[in-house]
Formats: structure tokens, C-alpha cells, sequence
């Protein structure tokens, strides 16, 4: 399974492939192209596609078709579809074997299984089932999977409701979360598992069986008959010839386990209906019933985001917006600042400041995902909204501060009574469009393991390739069904605002 | 009590007030007149302490500001100054997003901190003196210029103040919306009230005001009563104006 680290460090992923596109093409063998995510992907591909076992065996196959090895980033749950496109021949970063890719799947290059780990100092879990047992104050173990993996789907069968779970993108950054004691357990591929326990002894261990063995197999496009029966090949000979041993010997990744590749490798490939195939790689029937509820749940969340954010963000953004127009100096200057560095900069860094780095700093600012993805919104909109109370108050006619003035009122009661209550009739229809544009920027909340809509679709989909479309209309349908009636309303308060003015 | 000590206002190099003294006694009416550009306008809002000025003084009652100097004049007096000096606007400033009696309550309500009931009864009343009893449901943009106004002068009587500075009322207005306007400041000016009307209706300052100034160019050219005033002007600027005013 390949970890992965956030979009905004895969930006920079994509910057040095760009590069590498400038650059001069090597006049040697035709290329072997092969789609991985490297980001955060120990012991996969790390240290600037330098290391990892994937790294090794892409290379050692490039050598055997008498290609060059070329690695090609890609969003680790899109390989598949990236495959289809053409952006690359193969996808060789952990990808589990399934029932759906049989016609596209080589021999298996490893077996993995799952593993458990907790936190060093945890001396409640030992095993599976301690999972189950409540903390101290009667509340949940929590326990992160990786999105869309066999781990998820096991966990979710498996424990149901008995755990506080939930999935992340991000391998290295969940066992970061359970080092720092933020979750309680994490389920992973046991060579993410071996890899960042042994990174961070002190804080982490294993603990239980690893369990539900499956398959890592390299994908093919499924036309491409002739190039899957020469991966095959040579896969079978590094079996063979202890290639594959030696390079897992180098990242601690050979086990017991992996003595079974042996049998794999002498059986007809893909394996006959008659052969037993691991469970995990068994095929699942959607549950449609259960995908509306589902899909029903994180609309659910979608809606409290952006409903719970959006009054602070009008509050906080109105009395920054005033600050700013007659504040004094020394309150001025930080609105500005406010204002500035959060409109320049992402609203997922700043989501990610607020979940991950701040409990860092002191764990008061350990948060609920959904607080953080609520703070981190109002707190984001606050700045766009600030302007557009500025502007609003610099449209309010000077002439009527002054009549508040001469009246004896003092600036503050003029700005409350006189100034803002204008200003707000000016700015009603930028802040609802404003309220709109938030309820779509809610979906930027998946990053911090909050299960809203987009985040549900990519959990979804990945479990059910073969109905992508559907379920993207689904949850296309979902916004829209929630964001038009918004429409509606912000056109209809526009038009009564016009009336308004317009009844003299 | 008015009393304008040697008052000057800079604007960069420009000086809008050049030495400005005046005396308005209580119960009195002053109309101060002259071309445009002569800093009429300035001189009330610094009386009403809406501008700053450089030198001087402005007294009204036993209430002294002083000019701008290394200390800025403190909240609390620029308060009580304004409470003390009513103002209304050429364009008069009401308060779109209330109606006329929310506009004549707003002063007693948020300078005063009065109730709303101890306001509105008094409001109600004055909107009755300027002729508005049956509109004080209307909002500013439901009623025309001069009933506007009126709720103005309303608004500025609702704080008591003693004295009332009128910056060109009816400079805005159509002639017969004009006359409705002034009908309301004579009325006032029988009944006592202490005034200041910067204007350019020859024939109503001549009315209403005991004493008329003549300003140009940040000056007070000539003082007096309007009749000698008319009858033998002083200074060459009065007798230009009054032949084009005429």
C-alpha cells in the first residue's frame, strides 16, 4: 500500500516530473513507464525515488523487457484510471489484488498482510479483539486505515461500531498521529507497518497477527496481452532465482509469508474459478441501500461545515472588516496581516496547520476533525468576508457618520447603529454568493479525515471501481440538491433588497 | 452662547479660515452668507467639531475647544460640544435604513441613552412641529426633499440643543419645497431658538436673522444687521454679492 502524503506536498511531486519532461530524452531503450504516488511512500518509493523495494524491482523488470525504468507520479487511487488513459504501461506502487483486475493483474511480487500498531506506552491493546474494550472513560478506541484499502473494508466488517474508525490518504502522517497519541491504533499493509515502527521505535510498536494475506500485483492495461506475459516472466524467474528475497531481505520485508510466492509462481496465472483465492481479494457486491446511507451521512456533515462556519465567518469577517475602517493604528495593522496571509494562502495548509500541527504545540489544540474542519473554514471565509465588509462600509456616504457624530453619538455607537446596518443591505448578496462558494470548499475538510461528501465518493469509489460514474453523479446530484436551493435564496434576498431601494 | 475666537483652518496651504471671531448670543439669529468657496460651510463644522481647526477657540456655553494642538481634544468633550450644537446638512444626511421617527428617535436613543418610550413620545411631537405628525412611519426615500429636511431639523431639536447650525437647507431643494423649510426655521426663530443659517436666500436671511455676516475668502468682511447691511454695504465683496444675489 502506498502511504501518501497530502495534495499540497504532491504539487511538489508534480513540479519535478514536469521538470524531468523538459529535460533531455535519453537515446537509450524505450522507456518503461510505470505509475506510482512516491510521495511519504516508504519502504515503497522514498527518498526522491532513490529507495523503496518498488524502486528496486522496476528497475530490476526494465532491465529484463531491456527498458528504462521511468517512474510516473499519479494520485495513488486514480493509478488505475491513469493506466486506462495511457499516462503510463504499468502501475507497480502496492496494489492489492482483486476479483475486478483479474484480466489486468500479474503474478503476485509480494503477500502482505495486515498489521496493527499503537502506541508504545499503550498497555491496554495486545491483540485484535482489545480493540473492542472502551478506555478508562467509556469512550471508543480510535483507529485510522488507509482510504479505500483492504484494511478499511476488513475494519468496517469486522469491528463495525465497536471502534471510533476512520480512514486517512496519509500513511506517514497517521502513524504520526498515533505517535503523538491523537488515535489510539492504525491498521496498515505490514510493510508500511514494519517500516514506520522501526523509524520510530520509542514511540511505536506492533502488537497481534498480521492478518488477511493478500497479494500485491503489478496492473496492466488489459489490451496489453504481450507485456503482462513478459512481466510475468519475470517475475516468475526473480521468484526463482531469489532476486525478489534478496531485495526484500534489504527493507526487513521477507518473511514466511513470502515463501508462498513460490507456489503462486508455478500456478496458472490468473488463478482458475476452482482455486482458492485469498478472502481479501474475493469479489464484494455493492450495497446499495448502503451506499444512499452513506452518501446520505456525509451529505449530513457537508451541510453542518457549512452551516456551523459560516456565521462565525461572517461575524469574525464583520468585526475585521470594521477594525480595519475605524480601528486605531495598533488594530488596523494585524487586520490587515489577518486579512493578507490567510486570503494568500491554501485553505487546506491552514486546515492542516489547525489539525495536525497545532496539537504538536500543546495538546489543548488536540480537535474533534469536524471542529477543526469548522474553525478552519471560519477562519478562512473571515478574510474574504472582511473585505467584503470593507467595501460595504466604504459605500455608506460620509455624510452619515457625520450626522451620527453631530447628533453626540460616539464613533463606536455610529459605526453600530448608523454605519453597519447600511452597510449590511449592501453586502447581503456578495456574502450569501460567498456562503455558496464555502459549501463547496467544504470538500477541501477530506484532508483532515472528515467524512463529507467528496471524501465519501473517493472512499466509495475506491472500493467499487466499476461504478465511478454512478457514484459521481450521486454525489454531484447531493451538492447541487443542497448548494440551488441556496441559489434560489440568495437571488431572492437580492431581489427584495432591490425592491427596496427602488420603492421611493 | 456661540462665541468663534480668532478661528483658523488650513487645508495643505490653503487658508479656509482666516481669523475668524463671532459672537452669537443665545436666543439670537445669525445668517451667514457670501460666495461660494468663503469657508461659510468649514466655519460651522468646526463650531460643530467635524473639522479640526489650527487657532482658535470655539465656545459654546461653558464648553471650550481649543485648537488641534499637541493634545487631541479628548472624546468626551467633542461629545458634549456636538450634543450641544444641532446640525443640518445641505443633503440632509438622514438615516436611510430607519423611518422618520427612528431618525428623530435615533439622537435621544443612542447619544442620550434614553428609552425608547421617553424618546418617542417627544419625537412624535416634534415631527408634529415641522409638519410630519402623519408621515413618522415613512422611511427617508418615501418622502420628498423638503419633508426630508423637516424630519431633519426634527432630528437635530431632539437632543436640546442650544443652538442649531443650518448648512445651506435648502440649497438642495426645489423653491417651494424650500419655502415649506423655511417656514419650519422661522417658525423656530419665534419661538426663541438659537441659530446659525448659512444660506443664499437673500429674502429669508433678511427674515429671520438679527445679525448677518458676510464671508469671503476664509473671512468675515462685514457684520450687522441685515437692513444696514442691505441698505449700506461696507466693503466692496458685500456689494458685488448683494448685486448678484438680487
Amino acid at each position: 500500500m502506498a502511504p501518501m502524503l497530502p495534495t499540497f506536498i504532491r504539487l511538489s511531486g508534480a513540479l519535478v516530473l514536469m521538470l524531468t519532461a523538459i529535460a533531455p530524452a535519453r537515446p537509450e531503450a524505450p522507456l518503461l513507464k510505470w505509475g506510482m504516488d512516491e510521495t511519504g511512500g516508504a519502504p515503497y518509493i522514498y527518498d526522491s525515488r532513490t529507495k523503496g523495494f518498488e524502486i528496486e524491482l522496476a528497475a530490476y523488470l526494465a532491465k529484463e523487457l531491456g527498458r528504462t525504468s521511468e517512474p510516473i507520479t499519479g494520485d495513488w487511487k486514480a493509478l488505475p484510471e491513469s493506466l486506462d488513459r495511457g499516462d503510463f504501461d504499468i502501475v507497480l506502487n502496492g496494489y492489492e489484488y482483486a476479483v475486478n483486475f483479474r484480466e489486468q493483474a500479474s503474478v503476485p511480487y509480494y503477500i502482505y498482510r495486515l498489521a496493527l500498531s499503537v502506541n508504545k506506552d499503550d498497555n491496554e491493546i495486545h491483540s485484535w479483539d482489545d480493540l473492542r474494550k472502551r478506555k478508562p472513560d467509556g469512550s471508543k478506541r480510535k483507529v485510522i486505515a488507509l482510504t479505500g484499502s483492504a484494511a478499511e473494508r476488513y475494519m468496517k466488517k469486522v469491528f463495525k461500531d465497536d471502534i471510533d474508525f476512520d480512514t486517512s490518504d496519509d500513511v506517514s502522517n497517521t502513524f504520526d498521529l498515533l505517535a503523538n497519541k491523537q488515535i489510539d491504533a492504525t491498521v496498515q499493509d505490514n510493510p508500511a507497518a514494519i517500516y514506520y515502527v522501526k523509524k520510530d521505535e520509542a514511540r511505536l510498536k506492533q502488537v497481534g497477527e498480521g492478518l488477511m494475506p493478500n497479494f500485491y500485483v503489478i496492473l496492466t492495461r488489459v489490451k496489453d496481452k504481450e507485456l503482462r506475459a513478459k512481466i510475468d516472466e519475470a517475475l516468475r524467474k526473480a521468484i526463482r532465482d531469489g532476486t525478489l528475497e534478496k531485495i526484500y531481505r534489504k527493507y526487513n520485508l521477507w518473511n514466511d509469508d513470502q515463501e508462498r510466492l513460490w507456489y503462486w509462481a508455478e500456478q496458472p496465472w490468473p488463478p482458475g474459478a476452482d482455486v482458492a483465492i485469498p478472502e481479501a481479494a474475493q469479489e464484494r457486491p455493492v450495497d446499495w441501500s448502503e451506499v444512499t446511507r452513506l452518501l446520505g451521512a456525509a451529505a449530513l456533515k457537508t451541510l453542518q461545515l457549512a452551516v456551523f462556519s459560516f456565521p462565525f465567518a461572517v461575524l469574525l469577517g464583520m468585526l475585521i472588516g470594521v477594525a480595519r475602517m475605524y480601528g486605531p493604528g495598533w488594530v488596523r495593522i494585524p487586520c490587515i496581516i489577518y486579512v493578507e496571509v490567510i486570503r494568500g494562502t491554501p485553505l487546506l495548509l491552514q486546515l492542516f496547520v489547525i489539525y495536525y500541527l497545532l496539537p504538536r504545540i500543546s495538546p489543548v489544540f488536540k480537535l474533534d476533525p469536524l471542529y477543526a474542519g469548522i474553525i478552519g473554514l471560519a477562519i478562512n471565509y473571515a478574510a474574504y468576508e472582511a473585505e467584503i465588509f470593507r467595501a460595504g462600509l466604504q459605500a455608506i456616504p460620509r455624510g452619515q457618520m457625520e450626522a451620527a457624530l453631530a447628533l453626540g453619538m460616539t464613533p463606536m455607537t455610529a459605526v453600530r447603529r448608523v454605519i453597519v446596518p447600511q452597510a449590511f443591505r449592501i453586502v447581503i448578496p456578495p456574502i450569501t454568493n460567498d456562503f455558496i462558494a464555502l459549501f463547496k470548499d467544504t470538500s477541501i475538510c477530506s484532508a483532515i479525515l472528515i467524512t463529507e461528501l467528496t471524501r465519501q465518493y473517493n472512499v466509495l469509489y475506491n472500493n467499487h471501481r466499476e461504478f465511478i460514474i454512478v457514484f459521481a453523479i450521486m454525489t454531484a446530484a447531493l451538492y447541487l440538491m443542497m448548494s440551488y436551493p441556496l441559489s434560489l435564496l440568495a437571488r431572492l434576498i437580492e431581489r427584495r433588497l432591490r425592491r427596496e431601494r427602488s420603492d421611493a | 452662547m456661540i462665541t468663534v475666537t480668532n478661528l483658523v483652518k488650513e487645508r495643505g496651504k490653503a487658508r479656509v479660515l482666516d481669523n475668524v471671531s463671532l459672537t452669537l448670543p443665545k436666543g439670537e439669529v445669525a445668517a451667514v452668507v457670501g460666495p461660494s468657496g468663503g469657508g461659510k460651510s468649514t466655519l460651522l463644522r468646526c463650531i460643530n467639531a467635524l473639522e479640526t481647526f489650527q487657532a482658535g477657540s470655539v465656545q459654546v456655553d461653558d464648553l471650550q475647544l481649543e485648537a488641534e494642538g499637541p493634545t487631541k481634544p479628548s472624546e468626551q468633550i467633542l461629545r458634549q460640544l456636538r450634543q450641544r450644537v444641532g446640525m443640518v446638512f445641505q443633503q440632509f444626511n438622514l438615516f436611510p435604513h430607519m423611518t422618520a421617527l427612528g431618525n428623530v428617535m435615533a439622537g435621544p436613543r443612542y447619544a442620550l441613552g434614553q428609552s425608547n418610550e421617553q424618546a418617542e413620545q417627544r419625537s412624535r411631537e416634534l415631527l408634529v412641529r415641522v409638519g410630519l405628525g402623519d408621515k413618522a412611519h415613512r422611511r427617508p426615500d418615501q418622502l420628498s426633499g423638503g419633508e426630508q429636511q423637516r424630519v431633519a431639523i426634527a432630528r437635530a431639536l431632539a437632543v436640546n440643543p442650544s443652538a442649531i447650525l443650518f448648512d445651506e437647507p435648502t440649497s438642495a431643494l426645489d423653491p417651494r419645497m424650500a419655502d415649506e423649510v423655511l417656514g419650519v426655521i422661522i417658525d423656530l426663530a419665534k419661538a426663541g431658538q438659537t441659530m446659525m443659517v448659512v444660506t443664499h436666500a437673500m429674502r429669508f436671511a433678511r427674515q429671520v436673522a438679527g445679525t448677518m455676516h458676510v464671508m469671503s475668502a476664509g473671512q468675515i468682511v462685514e457684520s450687522g444687521p441685515p437692513e444696514r447691511v442691505f441698505a449700506e454695504p461696507q466693503h466692496e465683496v458685500t456689494r458685488e454679492f448683494l448685486r448678484r444675489t438680487a
